[in-house]
């Protein structure tokens, strides 16, 4: 067994932990502060090649794999920007870039993949609705054939990254839950033009208020008779469900990816203020109430690694791996908030004050356990597909 | 277009630096980083080959862990390296270091060198001048820009009222200072780090570049650490209170200590 990471997975370490460098925690408050996207580091990642880690070489890309995708996430987030700042990194890289890869048509790969890679295009993706969250098969967003065109309606909630994507990669449901057998059967795909479908008046989206991760907006859509071309399906008509599950998985991973580079950062917030700190004529850190919760975290944080690319390594190599991703998420997500509330209890009342980057990660810890999957999901799954005890639901 | 670029390794400043207690020279085993003026001198020398064609050669004179540095700058985008390493050159001081490069220098080739204008560890900043001193060729200095046209090579050097423009004939001699976005060193990318494994660095020493042993090293240096102290721990500061006459006090204080 070789615990190495690839040199490509070293790389990107490497490539993007130096970029990151010159870019510090305040550079990531100042932007959630301003609702503002990382446009430097954006345009830095575009240049060096990063956006584009999992698109096929002859598309221009780094023909890498998840892998490389999951240490990219994590490293930006470890950096400082922490998990909300990391969507920078996960809607287009890796909703976009690797779900055309695998599953676009010959003209899909064509037309986007370059652009993508480039970092000239950006998407996002469209699943949630105001009736489907956990329950996400029951989405009722229908596209309804008419001639080489598909006629959408419905509506979405929590989107994230409309304003910047030109595609969306949206759910629709082609055959009604309540009459598709099995239930995952009726699902399409497909590749929505943002700004043509705005300016046909046939797409709208609103922003949602929210508690933290503003570099990134998301929102409620509506589809008001939206058309799209049937040639923008990715995967079959009805098979989206195959499309949907090589999107939740990555999605898995990378937020768990996300939430590990988060729970370093708080990890580091912690353990300084826990050193520095003096009480009663001594560092706090030296009060095991205070180092115990810090030393557990990291226990933690190290066993959701493993477990992270060990997910994406099965993704990588085609083989199964929703165990995997669910339990590397879960992990992950705990220790990132397990974190996040350490660092809080170690600076006392000083956590309260915005001038401390606690109050921040909170927020962004406190979305990983309910986004993209709950963390009742992530055990129903384990409890009823992997230890076979029956279902409640 | 042949151009060598001149990279060393340095101890990171953001950390710790050291002097050994044995023979005060650098402690180099921990923390190296590339020089960050040696990344501009890169970048300069990567823009060179951009406008004019030809090969960018890394040239480096230090312990083995210096391939670090070496590396760094293959992934930003030079195409070979040589790497000058051998333990008789332990110690060796500015005047020595120019030689032992210049002789590098002669078995490589090239139509222009370029390094930074001085490193972070030893700071003397003369090395440049040494060097072109030691090949016969012109000395272009203190550059913010660098110009190729023909045999010709003229450079912008940065002066309080602007810039001299300073002209030569290749081959020559170029030192950069360090310039604002958008002439920053670009950051190595994914196929950069990549290629950069795959890169020849070819390893050379004392013998391989014809240096004469008795002209390098500790026992040569022309300077002497002949002893060292820690930096005095940062006393209080002077507050000032202005009572109309704070720029006057604020001046006196700076006389006093010989600030002005
Ligand atoms: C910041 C943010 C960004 C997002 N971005 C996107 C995006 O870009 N695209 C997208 O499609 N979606 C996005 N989402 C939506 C996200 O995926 C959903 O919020 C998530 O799947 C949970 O669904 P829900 O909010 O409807 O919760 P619900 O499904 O309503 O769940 C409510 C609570 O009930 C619990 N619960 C439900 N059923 C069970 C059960 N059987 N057993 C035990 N507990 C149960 C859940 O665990 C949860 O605690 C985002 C959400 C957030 C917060």
């Amino acid at each position: 067994m070789d615990f190495r990471l690839p040199e490509s997975a070293r790389a990107v370490r490497d490539g993007i932990g130096e970029i990151c460098s010159h870019y510090d925690m305040s550079y990531w408050e100042r932007c959630e502060a301003d609702k503002r996207w990382p446009e430097e580091v954006w345009a830095e990642l575009a240049k060096g090649g990063w956006l584009g880690l999992a698109v096929p070489e002859e598309f221009g890309g780094g023909g890498q794999g998840l892998l490389e995708l999951t240490v990219a996430t994590e490293t930006l987030s470890a950096s400082g920007s922490a998990g909300g700042s990391a969507f920078t990194y996960v809607l287009t890289p890796g909703f976009g870039a690797m779900t055309i890869a695998r599953h676009g048509s010959p003209e899909q790969k064509a037309g986007l993949l370059p652009r993508l890679a480039a970092g000239e295009i950006e998407t996002c993706f469209a699943l949630t609705e105001p009736d489907a969250g956990s329950n996400s098969l029951a989405i009722t967003t229908s596209a309804r054939l008419d001639g080489s065109e598909f006629v959408v309606n419905g509506q979405k909630i929590w989107i994230t990254g409309v304003q910047r994507a030109t595609w969306m990669l949206l759910v629709t449901r082609t055959i009604p839950a309540a009459e598709a057998r099995p239930r995952t059967n009726g699902l399409t795909v497909l590749l929505v033009n943002v700004p043509e479908a705005v300016a046909a008046g046939t797409l709208s989206y609103r922003p949602i208020p929210k508690m933290g991760a503003n570099t990134t907006p998301s929102n409620m859509v509506f589809f008001d008779d939206l058309r799209v071309p049937a040639r923008n399906v990715v995967g079959e008509v009805h098979g989206g469900a195959v499309v949907l599950w090589d999107i939740l998985n990555p999605e898995r991973i990378l937020l768990g990816a996300s939430a590990l580079g988060g729970a370093e950062v708080a990890l580091r917030v912690g353990v300084e203020y826990a050193r520095q700190r003096e009480v009663f004529g001594r560092p706090i850190g030296a009060n095991q109430a205070i180092a115990f919760p810090l030393a557990a975290v990291k226990a933690k944080l190290e066993l959701a690694r493993l477990m992270l690319y060990k997910a994406a390594w099965l993704f990588d190599r085609g083989e199964p791996c929703g165990t995997e991703a669910n339990i590397a998420k879960l992990t992950a997500s705990q220790a990132f908030w397990e974190a996040a509330d350490a660092a809080f209890q170690t600076h006392g009342g000083m956590a309260y004050s915005l001038e401390y980057p606690v109050a921040r990660l909170l927020a962004d810890a406190r979305i990983g356990l309910v986004a993209p999957v709950t963390e009742q999901l992530l055990l129903n799954y384990l409890a009823t597909q992997v230890l076979g005890l029956p279902r409640s639901f | 277009m042949n151009i060598v670029v001149c990279v060393k390794q340095v101890p990171d400043t953001a950390t710790e630096r050291k002097l050994r207690s044995d023979d005060s020279t650098i402690d180099r085993s921990a923390n190296g980083v590339i020089n960050e003026l040696c990344e501009y001198a890169v970048e300069d020398a990567l823009k060179l080959k951009e406008a004019h064609g030809g090969e960018v050669t890394v040239l480096t004179m230090g312990p083995d862990q210096a391939t670090d540095a070496i590396r760094k700058a293959l992934a930003m985008g030079a195409d070979k390296a040589v790497h000058l390493s051998d333990e008789a050159l332990h110690g060796s001081d500015a005047l020595s270091t120019s030689y032992a490069l210049s002789q590098a220098l002669k078995k490589i080739g090239f139509d222009v060198v370029i390094l930074g204008s001085e490193s972070t560890d030893a700071r003397t900043g003369m090395l440049a001048a040494m060097l072109a001193e030691r090949l016969g060729v012109p000395q272009l200095t203190l550059a913010s820009k660098i110009e190729v046209d023909g045999s010709a090579i003229s450079i912008h050097r940065q002066t309080d009222y602007g810039y001299d423009k300073v002209e030569a004939t290749l081959p020559a001699v170029v030192s950069v200072v360090e310039k604002p976005d958008p002439f920053k060193p670009r950051y190595p990318s994914f196929k950069g780090i990549m290629a950069a494994k795959k890169k020849p660095i070819e390893k050379i020493g004392v013998a391989d570049a014809e240096i004469d042993p008795a002209q390098i090293g500790l026992a040569a240096a022309w300077s002497v650490v002949s002893d060292f102290t820690a930096a005095p721990p940062r006393g209080k500061g002077v507050v000032v209170n202005d009572e109309g006459d704070g720029g006057t006090k604020a001046a006196e204080f700076l006389v006093s200590k010989k600030f002005i």
